[in-house]
């Protein structure tokens, strides 16, 4: 019959493409505690949806007479497939075909450049990169006869996604080099505890550079990427969970920048009024309380995700859902150093308020801030520099914002979560104090030699806390309209509710890439 | 049985210490009180268990990522 011969061949590549790197490689994979990229993409996409690009590539072994003997395929594997019903692209090494090294096509099929790339471009949607693979080696200067100049595969189309569609980097294994770097390039990245690394580079290297001695857990486990370094957004206990936090995270985001995120249905009454709000915040100063909890009772039940959860824990930053809608929340943590805004917390809220604008998802800042962080510690990292981003990139936000001050709002941390553009709505629960800076240690400065000279120095300075702290009732700027309400805690959900139904009109006609300006500081 | 370190999530000292060794807690229970920034900083139970070990004295200067409390869960 026509073609048979040819239809068989072509089912033949296919089984060798789906034997991946063959038995035994398959199953170090799996005693390594690792899936297999095929195995990664069924569990992540809905069933049978996968479809593949590319299955027909490979380095072919033929025999001297010109007979196919067999196709070892290369190491990536990508398609389309739907998450959640809504077309995606999702693509990964594959480690069990020579490590996930770089094949040599006449084109990548993902990563820097690459088709899966290009088609998250082209059609405008969702790219989930599966990473595990740790990118060039020296080697590849010997088999081409000449060493690769920097930026051959280079990054552009990846920079590009980041102001177009969602990509999010799952990390599953070791990750080095080009990997690692798409890993950072994302929107949102996750790793998996004790099976995946990432680093700039590995223990190898880190020997023969700096003579240190370190293995791939301790240089690029979660304690270091996640925890410290904020390299990595996000941790998940096991592959399953990864992929889980993928797909949530996916749920948010509209398909690409020229649609706004969708709404869904909350099955939580709008009109829920939470006692529990009302006594959360402690009448006594200095006491702290649960900021996630506070949250808790405000959104959605259910529907917060948050973002970096375990770096710059001085503040959180969270998906939620109000009514439906979709929201981006900033909180301070009272929990941490009072919830001052140090270096680490500036970074975490300017990546985010980036991320909420880029995709029209507004903003809603839960205020309970004393001011940037401070001491010799702080300025040597360059605290406010790093604050200072945080207030320019607040302010290049066209999204719209809301402000609730919870507690405190002081100085330029507090202009950071209230952006004056746009309807610069502030909001405010009696428990709320503002200033340029707090009253303890601001009357020391402002009246230190009234209180040197005074007879007794600490009954005078308790004396000028006192004078002063009278004229921070927010009730007397709330008669100024200083700020625009003053609400009970308990009405806080309907409150938010009614303004976030009410932006959706602009959300709609502000849809597109949004424009950036200048030099960060 | 795990034995399960409780790190400070931040630079202070140590105002309160709520519990004894061998006190029975819960999950989010105030084990320590830390003051930091003018503020007072529980310490909590990350798990249900029993205080194992105290590893700082009232008025000690903790450092943040600092063990301060160890509990059997």
């Amino acid at each position: 019959m026509p073609w048979d011969k040819e239809i068989e061949e072509l089912r033949r590549r296919h089984e060798w493409a789906e034997a991946q790197g063959g038995e035994y490689n398959v199953g170090r994979q799996h005693n390594a505690g690792r899936l297999t990229v095929r195995e990664r993409i069924n569990r992540l996409v809905d069933s049978g949806t996968f479809q593949e690009i590319g299955k027909t590539t490979g380095a072919g072994e033929y025999s001297e007479n010109g007979q196919l003997k067999n196709v070892t395929p290369a190491p990536y594997v990508a398609g389309f497939a739907k998450i959640n019903d809504r077309p995606v692209v999702v693509g990964g090494e594959d480690f069990t075909v020579r490590g996930g090294t770089t094949a040599r096509l006449d084109r990548r099929k993902g990563g820097q450049g690459g088709f899966s790339e290009d088609l998250a471009h082209e059609y405008r949607i969702p790219l989930v990169n599966l990473i595990d693979g740790a990118g060039g080696s020296v080697t590849s200067a010997k088999n081409r006869g000449h060493a690769v100049f920097p930026g051959v595969d280079n990054f552009d189309r990846s920079v590009d996604l980041l102001g177009e569609v969602p990509v999010v980097g799952a990390v599953l294994g070791s990750a080095a080099g080009g990997p690692a770097g798409r890993a950072i390039l994302s929107h949102f990245s996750v790793m998996v505890k004790d099976t995946s690394q990432i680093f700039a580079a590995g223990p190898a290297v880190v020997k023969r550079s700096l003579g240190q001695d370190v293995t791939k857990e301790e240089l690029g486990g979660p304690k270091v990427a996640v925890d410290m370094g904020g390299t990595i957004d996000n941790i998940a206990a096991d592959e399953d969970e990864c992929l889980e936090l993928v797909k949530r995270y996916l749920s948010y985001m509209p398909q690409n920048v020229w649609e706004i995120p969708s709404r869904s249905e909350s099955g939580d009454s709008i009109r829920r009024c939470e006692s529990e709000l009302k006594d959360i915040v402690p009448e006594e100063r200095r006491r702290p309380y649960d900021m996630r909890r506070l949250m808790e009772l405000i959104f959605d039940t259910g529907s917060l995700f948050e973002i970096q959860p375990r770096f710059g824990k001085g503040l959180i930053t969270s998906f939620a859902r109000l009514d439906g809608f979709v929201v981006g929340i900033v909180a301070n943590n009272p929990m941490v150093y009072g919830g001052a805004m140090n270096v680490g917390e500036a970074h975490k809220q300017c990546r985010f308020v980036e991320l909420c604008d880029t995709f029209h998802i507004p903003l809603i800042f839960l205020v309970d801030v004393p001011g940037f962080m401070v001491g010799l510690e702080a300025e040597s990292h360059g605290v406010l520099r790093a604050g200072m981003r945080a207030v320019f990139v607040a302010s290049q936000a066209t999204v719209p914002v809301i402000t609730l001050v919870v507690r405190k709002c002081y100085g330029m941390a507090g202009m950071a979560a209230c952006p004056q553009r746009g309807a610069n709505l502030k909001l405010a629960w009696p428990s709320a104090e503002w200033g340029s800076l707090p009253v303890e240690g601001g009357v020391a400065v402002a009246y230190r030699r009234e209180i040197e000279t005074a007879d007794d120095p600490k009954a005078k300075e308790a004396a000028l806390e006192e004078e002063l702290r009278f004229y921070s009732s927010p009730f007397r700027t709330a008669e100024a309209f200083g700020v625009e309400d003053i609400i009970d805690p308990r009405e806080t959900r309907p409150y938010l509710a009614r303004y976030v139904e009410a932006m959706q009109a602009k959300l709609q006609t502000m849809a597109g890439p949004k424009k950036k300006l200048g030099v960060r500081p | 049985m795990a034995r399960i370190e409780i790190e400070s999530d931040v630079t202070g000292t140590v105002w309160k210490i709520e519990v004894e060794e061998g006190t029975k807690v819960t999950e989010g229970q105030t084990l320590i009180i830390l003051e930091s920034m003018k503020m007072e900083i529980p310490v909590l139970a990350s798990d249900d268990g029993t205080v194992a070990e105290i590893m700082v004295e009232e008025e000690e200067a903790v450092a943040e990522g600092q063990a301060v409390i160890v509990i059997d869960a």
